[in-house]
C-alpha cells in the first residue's frame, strides 16, 4: 500500500516538476484576464446599477440586457466578440476578446446586485437624509452607496469566481490561462493535464474569493464595544485583509511578466488536433534549438479561421496549414488537384494578399485515403484505386457521413473511377478504423496520416486518377518575422520532405495510441533526423 | 414665523384629501403640537412645511416667503427635523450624525467636530463616551437624543418633530420631554411637534391645532381648547382621558 502510495507520488512529480514554470505562467494570465475583466465590470456595473436603480424606465432595459448575456452561452460568446472585434479590425486573438466576454459575463452580478443593495436601503433612513437638507447626490453617496455596500461586494465577489471560471475558456481563443492545460488534455485525452488546469483554477477562485472578502473586512468600520483582545487582533489583521487583493494582483502580474517579456519571443499557434499538436512542437523546438529564441506555444486554437486571422493580425508567426484547406476555406478557390499548382496558387496568394510566406512543405499529403486490410491488400494484389474497380462490386465500405455527401467524396469518386460498392455504411470517424480492422467493413476513407493505418496494419490505395484534392502541409511564417530573423527560415525549411506521409502516421500514433506527449514525440523525431544542434 | 395658507394635500389626484384646507401660524418661539389620531394628516403637513411633500392646494410662508420659490435643500438645511422612525444613518458614528447637517453647509471638520460635541453635551450624551459609538449600540431613547442633536446641529430657527418619543417607553418619554422643555428655555427655537398624544400635547404645547380627517378643527391655548372646545370631536378627544384618569384615581 505504501510502496504504491509511494511510487503514485513519484510519477506525480514527474509529471508536475516540468511543469511548474508554464503553470506559473498560466495562473499569471488566469489571474490578469480575470483580474482586469472584473476591475473594468466594476466601474461599468456599479453606475449601470445606479442608473438602474435612479431612473426607472432604464431598470427593466438594463437588468434584461446584462441578463440576456449572462445566458449566452460562453464558448458562442468568446467567438461573437472574436467575430465582431475581428470586424471592426481590432487585434482580436488572445487577451482582448477574452477580457470583453469576461467583462460581459461579470455585469450581471455586479448591475444586479448594486441595484438590489440600493433598493434595500431602509426607505426612513432615506427620507431622513431628504430631510435633513441633503441632494441628490449627497444622499446618493454619503448614504445609500455606503449602506448598499456589502450586498454590491457580494456581487463582485460572485463576479470574479464565476470570472475564474470561465476565464478557464479563453485559452480557446489564445488568451493562456490555466485553461490551456484543459484544452490541451482534451485535445490529447490526457486527464492529468485536464486536472492540472482544473485543479489550480479552483483553488484560484477560492483565493480571490478570499481575497475580496478580506478586503471587505479590512474596510468596515469597527465598533467601539470591541474588546481589547479583539482589538489587538483587528489591528494585526486589518493591514493585512487590506493587502490582500494588492498581494494577489502583484503576484498575478510578477507571474505574468517574468515570464513573457523573457528573451526574444516567437509566436507558434496550432489548430486543435494531435497532427496540428506535433508539428507545432517540432516546429517550436527547432527553432528554441537553432534560431535561439524562446516560443510562446499557443496551441489548440478553436479552427483554420482562428489560426489564420491570428496569422494575418501578427498576432501569431508560425502555423502549419493545408495547401486544400488554405485554397477552399481561406481563398475560397475550387479545389485543384495538381499538388504543386495548388501549392504555387496558395503561396503566390498569400504572399500578396496576407504578407504571409509559405515554406517548402514537410512532405506528407492528409488528404483522403481510400484504405483496406493489408492483408486483404495483398491476398487479391490491391495497389492502386483502380484495383478496386473489378470487385468493387463484393465490397462493403464505411464512409464517415461527410464523405458520403461531399463532391469531392463518394459521389465524386463513383464518378471519377466507376466504383460500385456492394454496401456502404455511415460510421463516425473514431469507428471506422475498428470496423476495418475487425473485417465489418472492407474499404474505409481513412485520413492519409492518421496513425492508426499504421496501428491496425491498414493500406491505404494509391489516388492514381489524382481525385483527391492534394492537402500538403507547410509551415506558414509571417514575412516580417523571416525578414528580421533569417535564420527562423533555415531552421524551418530543414524540414522540408522529412515527414512523409508513413513517418507522420507513426508520430500520430505515438500521441492517439501510446498516449505520449507532442513534446516528446517532437523530440525523439528531431533527434533521430540529426535535426537538433 | 410660519403661515399656512388654506393648505390641501391629496396622493390620489383629488378623491381623498390627507390635508383639506387647513389655515394656521405657528408664531415666532412658541411650540405648536399637532394632535390627531393617526391618519389624520399631522405627519403630512409637517412634511410640507419643509417641502419633503408639495401641497396641491394653497401656500406655506416661512419668515414671510411662500417656501415653494426658495430652493427646498437650502429651505431643510434652516429647518432641524425630528424623524418618528429616528432615522439615523446605522454606518455612521454619533457624532457624524450630529455633525452631517454643518457638512452639508461645508463647515470646517474642527468646527464641525466641536458643534457636534457641545450638541450631545446639549441633549444630554456625554461625548466622549457617545461620539464614536454607532446608533445600534445605543437604547432607543439615546438615539432620539442623537436625532435632536442632528436636528439642532446648524443651530435652526426651527424645529419639526414627528412624533419623536412615539417608540420610547413612558419613563424615557416623560425624561425626554422634560428635558425639551429645559431645552426649549434655553434655546428659543420655534417648534412644530406633532403627537396623538394628549398629555404629551398638554405638557409641550404652548398652543395645540386638533386635526381630524385633514381639517383643522381648532387651534388654541390649552385652556381655551379643554375650556371652550370648539366642535364635538375636540370635546370628546378630551373628555375621554379625564373620564380614565378619575378611574385611575378611583383605583388608588
Amino acid at each position: 500500500m505504501l510502496a504504491q502510495a509511494a511510487s503514485w507520488f513519484e510519477g506525480f512529480m514527474a509529471f508536475l516538476t516540468p511543469r511548474l514554470p508554464e503553470l506559473w505562467l498560466r495562473t499569471g494570465e488566469h489571474l490578469m484576464l480575470t483580474g482586469i475583466a472584473t476591475g473594468v465590470a466594476i466601474l461599468v456595473g456599479i453606475p449601470l446599477g445606479i442608473l438602474a436603480a435612479r431612473v426607472r424606465p432604464l431598470r427593466g432595459g438594463l437588468t434584461g440586457g446584462v441578463g440576456i448575456l449572462q445566458t449566452i452561452p460562453s464558448l458562442a460568446m468568446l467567438m461573437l466578440v472574436y467575430v465582431i472585434l475581428d470586424g471592426v479590425g481590432v487585434p482580436a486573438l488572445g487577451a482582448p476578446t477574452a477580457i470583453i466576454a469576461l467583462i460581459l459575463y461579470a455585469l450581471l452580478p455586479i448591475v444586479r446586485n448594486t441595484l438590489t443593495g440600493l433598493q434595500g436601503v431602509s426607505p426612513a433612513v432615506v427620507e431622513a437624509a431628504s430631510g435633513i437638507g441633503m441632494n441628490s447626490s449627497q444622499r446618493l453617496w454619503l448614504v445609500e452607496v455606503p449602506l448598499a455596500m456589502p450586498v454590491i461586494v457580494a456581487g463582485v465577489r460572485t463576479a470574479a469566481v464565476v470570472g475564474v471560471g470561465i476565464a478557464t475558456l479563453s485559452a480557446f481563443i489564445g488568451a493562456g490561462g490555466l485553461g490551456q492545460f484543459i484544452n490541451r488534455g482534451l485535445a490529447l485525452y490526457n486527464w492529468r493535464l485536464i486536472l492540472l488546469g482544473a485543479i489550480p483554477a479552483a483553488i484560484l477562485a477560492l483565493i480571490v474569493d478570499g481575497a475580496i472578502a478580506a478586503l471587505q473586512w479590512g474596510l468596515r468600520r469597527k465598533r467601539s464595544g470591541a474588546t481589547a483582545a479583539a482589538a489587538a487582533l483587528d489591528r494585526f489583521f486589518r493591514p493585512l485583509a487590506l493587502a490582500a487583493p494588492v498581494l494577489l494582483v502583484a503576484a498575478g502580474c510578477f507571474s505574468y511578466f517574468s515570464t513573457a517579456l523573457y528573451g526574444r519571443r516567437v509566436t507558434i499557434a496550432t489548430k486543435n488536433f494531435t497532427e496540428q499538436l506535433v508539428l507545432g512542437e517540432i516546429m517550436a523546438q527547432l527553432i528554441e534549438n537553432r534560431a535561439d529564441a524562446t516560443v510562446d506555444r499557443r496551441f489548440n486554437l478553436g479552427g483554420t479561421p482562428i489560426c489564420h486571422e491570428a496569422l494575418a493580425n501578427g498576432e501569431v508567426d508560425i502555423y502549419a496549414e493545408y495547401t486544400g484547406t488554405a485554397l477552399t476555406a481561406i481563398l475560397k478557390q475550387p479545389v485543384l488537384s495538381d499538388p504543386d499548382e495548388a501549392y504555387d496558387v496558395v503561396k503566390e496568394a498569400y504572399s500578396e494578399r496576407f504578407g504571409i510566406e509559405w515554406l517548402p512543405p514537410f512532405g506528407f499529403n492528409n488528404t483522403y485515403a481510400i484504405t483496406v486490410r493489408r492483408s486483404m491488400a495483398e491476398e487479391r494484389g490491391l495497389e492502386k484505386l483502380s484495383d478496386l474497380i473489378a470487385i468493387s462490386g463484393q465490397l462493403r465500405a464505411g464512409f464517415t457521413a461527410e464523405f458520403s455527401e461531399r463532391p469531392d467524396g463518394y459521389p465524386g469518386l463513383k464518378e471519377a473511377y466507376g466504383l460500385r460498392f456492394k454496401d456502404v455504411r455511415d460510421l463516425d470517424p473514431s469507428l471506422m478504423y475498428q470496423s476495418v480492422k475487425n473485417e465489418d467493413v472492407d474499404v474505409i476513407c481513412a485520413f492519409a496520416t492518421d496513425g492508426r493505418i499504421a496501428a491496425y496494419d491498414l493500406k491505404p490505395l494509391d489516388d492514381d486518377r489524382n481525385f483527391f484534392p492534394p492537402y500538403h502541409a507547410a509551415p506558414l511564417v509571417r514575412r516580417e518575422l523571416l525578414l528580421a530573423r533569417p535564420e527562423i527560415r533555415e531552421a524551418l525549411e530543414l524540414l522540408a520532405g522529412r515527414l512523409d506521409a508513413a513517418t507522420m502516421q507513426r508520430l500520430n500514433y505515438e500521441v492517439d495510441g501510446k498516449t505520449r506527449s507532442p513534446a516528446e514525440v517532437a523530440r525523439e523525431f528531431l533527434e533521430r533526423e540529426g535535426l537538433l544542434e | 414665523m410660519i403661515s399656512v395658507n388654506r393648505v390641501s394635500k391629496s396622493f390620489d389626484g383629488g378623491n381623498t384629501y390627507a390635508v383639506r384646507e387647513v389655515a394656521l401660524e405657528v408664531r415666532e418661539g412658541e411650540t405648536l403640537v399637532l394632535l390627531g389620531s393617526s391618519g389624520c394628516g399631522k405627519t403630512t403637513l409637517l412634511k410640507l412645511i419643509n417641502r419633503l411633500l408639495e401641497p396641491t392646494d394653497g401656500a406655506i410662508e416661512v419668515d414671510g416667503q411662500d417656501i415653494a420659490s426658495q430652493d427646498p435643500i437650502s429651505l431643510r438645511r434652516r429647518i432641524g427635523y425630528v424623524f418618528q422612525g429616528i432615522g439615523l444613518f446605522p454606518h455612521m458614528t454619533v457624532e457624524e450624525n450630529v455633525a452631517m447637517v454643518p457638512r452639508l453647509l461645508g463647515w470646517s471638520r474642527g468646527k464641525r467636530r466641536r458643534r457636534a460635541r457641545k450638541l450631545l453635551d446639549t441633549v444630554g450624551l456625554e461625548p466622549d463616551t457617545y461620539a464614536d459609538r454607532f446608533p445600534e449600540e445605543l437604547s432607543g431613547g439615546q438615539q432620539q437624543r442623537v436625532g435632536v442633536g442632528r436636528a439642532l446641529a446648524a443651530d435652526p430657527a426651527y424645529l419639526l418633530m414627528d412624533e419623536p418619543f412615539g417608540a420610547l417607553d413612558a419613563l424615557t418619554r416623560d425624561t425626554l420631554q422634560q428635558e425639551l422643555l429645559d431645552l426649549r428655555r434655553r434655546l428659543n427655537k420655534t417648534i412644530v411637534f406633532v403627537t396623538h398624544d394628549i398629555f404629551e400635547a398638554l405638557t409641550l404645547g404652548e398652543r395645540i391645532a386638533v386635526l381630524h380627517n385633514g381639517r383643522l378643527e381648532q387651534v388654541g391655548t390649552k385652556e381655551e381648547i379643554v375650556g371652550r372646545p370648539a366642535t364635538d370631536f375636540v370635546r370628546e378627544l378630551f373628555e375621554k382621558p379625564a373620564r380614565q384618569l378619575a378611574e385611575y384615581g378611583d383605583l388608588l
